[in-house]
């Protein structure tokens, strides 16, 4: 039977054969497409990269931009201030140095390179004068510049603050991958299996943690000679505890969720379960760990350097370089002075990138530190 | 609540038990001898070792070491101050460090709330930008770049303060002024902290419904924030601040080393490096200790201060 009102109805799509979504008209974004986006809005984050994108590069370069070699001694020229191409113009970093003499000897030695008479004053009835003189002319090698000046057995500073930071970016690096993986096993185990495993393994971690880091770090470092490899071992003996703790928190809270039990039932293996399916919820954090793990790595070096366990000579690094720095500090500052500022502003660029990596990963911890 | 207390201890001398016992084996098997005179006779040098039961087997080493741990008596010195007790060297070692600390630590907590405050208060505003930015460079910047540039720029290049400190024993003005830059460098690192703390847990405090609900029953703002807001986000700062407190006890290494300042920094590197057992186990004993209380006064703090933990936490 044929009503009026159905021929009022006509089907649209007869002619096209199979109904279809809209096609998206961007790309897809996935996890770490997502991230990248949050991290490049935050400015600092993308300067501090760049800016230990430089360093790295100047730490691999940097040594064979001038002529020096960073073992190569030169008693005649040593302890001589920085000098600068084109920036000595300015009257900073231009090779000169105020010392104190007696004021006779300023004809007989230093006449020629006599820059400025800052002032005269006597002790003991003998006329001193503090003068600045131009140590290159004073050595006689006006066509030399050592950029960063030398230190005390004549070593090019610039070609030994670089190399230096080369060593520590290295054992840095080294020592975070070793906690990282540690870490990571350790406490996807720890909080994947619980129970009595959890347990024992937790008391293991509260006496190795109770046990004060730089005593285990200084028996270490006594035993097996100061390497790079045994500082960079030494340095994980500890480190990896943070690490394992968060790994652990994030299985506690991922192993009940329901397609991991979904996916058990299915016949998957533990191994499958912690690798495939819960550690990949972690990336972010290991990621973020692992830019902060690097600061703490290259402190704790210095450190070690500080106390004397510093890498054996000629190798130097930050740390190795701060510290012989410090026990000259008030009469040649520029061998402390240039080793601070890399390692401040090394220091400030990991942690800013850790925190833009952090919140870039989870932008619900964004604000909180 | 005591039982738990309770429980906690007996952990923790355990936990203690086994560091020391862990380091002491450490120790006695680290290779040379407290006695570096090439000249001495072999007959003299073992002796003297065999008086300090040195050349006996390490297990019998430890039965004596044990005898006279249960007392706390750790013998004495063998090598650093010979024939002085442990625990008198550490008694005259502890005061001078602690006494850089407390100051550090009157100065640094105060300023660092005040300053987390403020950056809570003006959020997003260009105090807020300043105080984030100072903090990021406090925290990251080493302690010994801060104590080398204060001694360079204000002790040595304008003079204001004494480059190194004096060995006075007693605290006198001239010897507080010139502990003011090893103070200084000590502080910068944990004023950061604690107001990178401050402002964190405030902010969250003042975007609470309970903030709301005091401004919606008329309070001001200042009211509000001062009676609701500060008390609650001061909670989460025992985590930091009783930590600040117990570590007044163990010095900081490389600051007493820049300003030489004779304190508990320097003793640990110095006794293992001598072989001087004794003293080194004295020592880690007694940082161990300071740790593990630590740990154990910020778990028990949570209940004591926040009624909410305690009750939550009788189930």
């Amino acid at each position: 039977m044929k009503t009026k009102s159905e021929n009022k109805f006509e089907f649209i799509h007869l002619d096209a054969e199979v109904l279809r979504d809209e096609k998206f008209e961007g790309e897809a974004i996935g996890f770490f497409k997502d991230a990248m986006l949050r991290f490049r809005k935050n400015r600092a984050s993308v300067a501090a990269f760049i800016i230990i994108l430089i360093i790295v590069v100047m730490s691999i370069f940097g040594p064979m931009i001038n002529e020096y070699d960073y073992k190569q001694q030169n008693i005649q020229l040593a302890l001589m201030p920085a000098r600068i191409p084109v920036i000595e113009k300015l009257g900073i970093f231009d090779g000169v140095k105020t010392i104190n003499v007696r004021k006779e000897s300023i004809e007989e030695k230093y006449k020629d390179s006599l820059v400025k008479i800052v002032e005269e004053y006597k002790v003991r009835d003998v006329d001193m004068a503090t003068i600045k003189i131009d140590m290159y002319k004073y050595k006689g090698v006006k066509d030399k510049y050592f950029w960063f000046g030398t230190d005390s057995l004549g070593r090019d500073q610039w070609t030994r603050l670089w190399r230096g930071s080369r060593i520590s970016l290295i054992i840095a690096v080294l020592s975070m991958s070793v906690n990282i993986v540690v870490g990571v096993i350790y406490g996807a185990i720890s909080g994947y299996y619980g129970g009595v495993v959890d347990l024992i393994m937790q008391r293991i971690i509260e006496v190795i943690g109770g046990i004060p880091l730089m005593v285990i770090v200084i028996l270490f470092v006594l035993y097996y000679g100061p390497g790079i490899i045994p500082i960079a071992i030494a340095l994980c003996l500890t480190g990896w505890i943070g690490m394992s703790r968060m790994i652990r928190a994030q299985f506690y809270k991922y192993k009940g969720m329901e397609y991991v039990l979904a996916s058990r039932t299915l016949g998957a293996t533990d191994r499958v379960l912690i690798f495939r399916h819960i550690l990949p919820n972690a990336v972010g954090i290991i990621i973020t760990m692992s830019a902060l793990a690097i600061p703490s790595a290259i402190f704790s070096e210095s450190f070690l350097a500080y106390i004397g366990l510093g890498l054996q000579a000629p190798e130097p690094s930050i740390g190795v370089l701060l510290s012989e720095g410090q026990q000259v500090l008030l009469e040649h500052p520029h061998l402390t002075i240039f080793p601070a500022f890399l390692i401040s502003i090394l220091m400030i660029s990991f942690n800013l990138l850790g925190n833009g990596l952090r919140d870039a990963f989870d932008p619900t911890l964004r604000g909180q530190e | 609540m005591a039982r738990y207390i309770a429980q906690r201890l007996v952990l923790m001398v355990i936990t203690l038990f086994v560091i020391v016992s862990v380091s002491f084996f450490v120790l006695h098997s680290m290779p040379g001898s407290f006695i570096n005179d090439p000249r001495m006779p072999k007959e003299v040098k073992k002796a003297i070792e065999d008086k300090y039961h040195l050349n006996e087997p390490l297990i019998v080493q430890y039965g004596y070491f044990l005898k006279d741990f249960v007392r706390l008596d750790f013998g004495i010195s063998i090598a650093l101050q010979p024939k002085v007790n442990v625990n008198k060297i550490l008694a005259t070692k502890i005061p001078v460090s602690m006494q850089v600390n407390i100051f550090s630590l009157i100065l640094s907590i105060p300023v660092g709330i005040i300053l987390g405050i403020w950056a809570a208060l003006k959020k997003n505003k260009i105090p807020d930008h300043v105080i984030s930015i100072l903090i990021i460079a406090f925290i990251s910047i080493p302690s010994f770049v801060f104590a080398s540039l204060l001694q360079y720029f204000i002790a040595f290049k304008l003079g204001w303060f004494p480059i190194v400190v004096t060995t006075e024993q007693t605290l006198t003005w001239s010897k507080f002024v010139s502990m003011v830059l090893p103070i200084l460098a000590l502080s910068f690192g944990s004023i950061a902290g604690i107001a990178r703390y401050t402002r964190a847990e405030l902010c969250e405090a003042l975007n609470s419904e309970y903030m709301l609900l005091a401004k919606s029953k008329g309070l001001t703002q200042v009211q509000a924030t001062t009676r609701h807001a500060m008390r609650n986000s001061f909670i989460p700062l025992a985590n930091i601040i009783i930590p600040m407190f117990t570590g007044i006890m163990g010095g900081s290494l490389v600051i007493e080393k820049i300003f030489s300042i004779p304190g508990m920094g320097s003793v640990m590197v110095e006794a293992i490096n001598a072989k001087d057992y004794p003293v080194a186990m004295g020592v880690l004993f007694w940082y161990s200790l300071v740790g593990l209380l630590t740990i154990l006064i910020v778990d028990l703090s949570y209940g004591i201060i926040d009624p909410r933990i305690r009750i939550g936490g009788r189930k």
